[in-house]
């Protein structure tokens, strides 16, 4: 912004400790990921590459890995499509219920995920949910839909009304003024709204601890396990690969941003 | 195709937006609604479209109540303020979209889209997207997109308004240029007074939601009906006074000190009658020396601008400050403050209004 007051030193310096404060504890995790040792530490005396193969040729990592990714791409579906709906409905509407409807959408971000948790405990054990991919698909989908409803309502809100008149004065149906004008107008929002739901259901565990036993082991719980019943340092390796996975996403999230806004 | 009003009105709540509003348009009339912002010519031309309903009064096409439809089912074509072209698609793709509405095979599509990018003279531009191209370009593409699907009905809110004076301009002329060429009924929305009256067959004046006047651009020039139309429609001087005299043909108006002989709308008007006379600018002479009029008045300079074609002259009198248009080729006198001349005008030159001005 030209005209703006210049940031000072303290400005500048206090910003470079709270990225530090940020980074850092996520950047520890690389060199111990490369750690000779047999436990998790500090590589001594060299590098090595030994827990990446370990984990690559672990059954169990690596069916995490898928299961985790099927239960995210499931979720991530279900919340994109939920959440878009709702987005489009609550924007044309605009009334008193819809505002609360729209209070009530976000409540998965609000609540604490442990009481979400217990409550989707209970529910699940009278649909025999419990302990199944779907089980998890829908608990991460439905907890994904304010992330999606957010991003597409922001989409939504920038869109010009007097495209939709225009597009009706030509004598576009609602279905036609839906595929050819809005939901164009705010694919970069849904896609948005889409990798943040992705990340929600890829690095969730809280809920997955309470309605998951022996056959869903996704990958953050087996991180958890692996943490609690033995400090191998396979787990720096997974936790490199999701931090590189999650960055991949934000960076296709920023494109997509960037593409919107240009 | 002839569109018709009867008593369309429109109000929000307790605000009356448009009042009552007949019209009816014949088929091939380029129509000007116009009016200053708050005068309900926005809401006429949206009730039209469908995109507002009505609070009473219907809506005919043909002799046919349109009064219910949705904007879809009218087939109008309309040109926003501001265009409103879809950001995400090229200009061939905007220009197609209600070919592509109604379904129309892509090969004959494409063929009419040439033809209405060509009709703009912007077939160049065909791949770009509407933020590659410059206000002026929008506009086209938006008026070649509002009839390539040939419709009966062209609307127009404020088509030019966003653009700068000289472009606005060359616009009107194209426009005005369309409309000749492929005849059809345009009705068009603006507060821009010299638009109007270059663009259009008739113009409705619009006032808080009232049709003040209608007619031929020239008819409310020369002979505007009330207060309101002689001052929106160019610029007039009021001179306020009483009918004393009524001879064959025209009228003794007293105004002030002055008897003025008025002779238009002098069949208006009764013995005693207060009357208003709206007096153009540019209908004032300034005397030469011995030189006689109707109606002659000393004045004195307070103010002038040059304008290039001519001069803006504010004069005070004994009937208060008058301004005058004087043309700059040989002017009968070089304007300076202070300076003492004689103003005349014939019994021709002013009209009697009736007096609207209620702020």
């Amino acid at each position: 912004m030209e005209g703006a007051y210049k940031p000072g030193w303290f400005a500048r310096s206090t910003g470079l400790i709270v990225a530090l404060y940020l980074v850092l504890p996520i950047l520890i995790v690389l060199p111990v990921s490369l750690t000779d040792q047999r436990f998790l530490s500090l590589p001594r005396e060299t590098l090595s590459l030994q827990y990446y193969r370990n984990l690559f040729s672990s059954p169990e990592w690596f069916s995490s890995i898928l299961q985790s990714f099927w239960i995210a791409l499931g979720s991530t579906t279900l919340a994109v499509v939920a959440g878009t709906l709702f987005a489009i409905a609550a924007w044309r509407l605009d009334r008193r219920l819809v505002n609360l409807m729209r209070a009530l959408m976000l409540l998965p971000l609000i609540v604490p995920s442990i009481v979400y948790a217990i409550g989707l405990y209970r529910y699940f054990r009278w649909w025999d949910l419990l302990d199944r991919v779907l089980g998890v698909i829908i608990a991460h989908g439905v907890t994904a839909i304010p992330y999606v409803v957010i991003t597409v309502s922001t989409a939504l809100a920038a869109f010009d009304p007097r495209l939709e008149q225009a597009a009706r004065g030509m004598g576009a149906s609602l279905p036609q003024l839906l595929r050819w004008v809005i939901l164009p107008r705010i694919m970069p929002g849904i896609v948005s709204g889409a990798i943040f739901a992705f990340i929600h259901s890829w690095d969730e565990l809280v809920i997955v601890l309470f309605i998951a036993s022996r056959d869903v082991f996704t990958l953050p719980r087996r991180i958890w396990d692996g943490i609690n019943e033995n400090v191998d340092p396979t787990m720096a390796a997974v936790a490199v690969l999701l931090v590189v996975f999650t960055v991949l996403l934000l960076l296709a999230d920023l494109t997509v941003r960037k593409k919107r806004d240009s | 195709m002839t569109l018709e009003l009867h008593g369309l009105a429109k109000s929000y709540g307790g605000f009356v937006a448009v009042e009552g509003a007949d019209l009816k348009v014949g088929r091939g009339t380029f129509l000007t609604l116009l009016g200053p912002s708050g005068s309900g010519k926005t809401t006429i031309l949206s009730m039209i479209a469908g995109f507002t309903e009505p609070t009473s009064g219907q809506i005919f096409l043909d002799g046919r109540e349109v009064t219910q439809e949705p904007p879809e089912k009218r087939q109008f074509g309309m040109v926003f303020q501001g265009y409103a072209l879809f950001p995400h698609m090229t200009v061939a793709e905007n220009v197609a979209f209600p070919l592509r509405v109604r379904g129309m095979a892509k090969a004959e599509r494409e063929e009419k889209v040439k033809g209405a990018l060509d009709l703009v003279q912007l077939s160049r531009f065909a791949d770009r997207l509407p933020k590659q191209l410059s206000g002026g370009q929008q506009q086209r593409v938006a008026l070649a997109r509002a009839l390539v699907f040939e419709p009966a009905l062209l609307l127009l809110d404020e088509p030019l308004s966003a653009l700068d004076k000289k472009l606005r301009a060359e616009l009107q002329e194209e426009l005005r240029a369309l409309h000749r060429r492929i005849g059809r009924t345009f009705i068009n929305v603006t507060h821009d007074q010299e638009e109007a009256m270059s663009l259009s067959d008739s113009v409705a004046i619009l006032n808080h939601g009232r049709i003040i006047q209608l007619g031929a651009p020239e008819a409310l020039y020369e002979q505007p009906r009330t207060r309101f139309v002689a001052d929106f429609l160019g610029k007039s001087n009021f001179l306020p006074g009483t009918v004393r005299e009524v001879t064959q043909g025209a009228l003794g108006v007293q105004v002030g000190a002055l008897r003025i002989r008025q002779a238009a709308g002098a069949a208006k008007a009764p013995l005693g009658a207060s009357v208003l006379l709206s007096l153009r600018p540019e209908k004032i002479q300034v005397l030469e020396e011995g030189e006689a009029a109707d109606n002659v008045l000393e004045a004195r300079v307070v103010s002038w601008s040059y304008l290039g074609a001519g001069y803006s002259i504010i004069v005070d009198t004994a009937l208060g400050p008058l301004r005058l248009a004087m043309s700059a080729w040989r002017a009968p006198f070089h304007p300076a403050e202070g300076a003492a001349i004689r103003l005349g005008w014939s019994a021709e030159a002013a009209t009697i209004v009736e007096d609207d001005d209620v702020s």
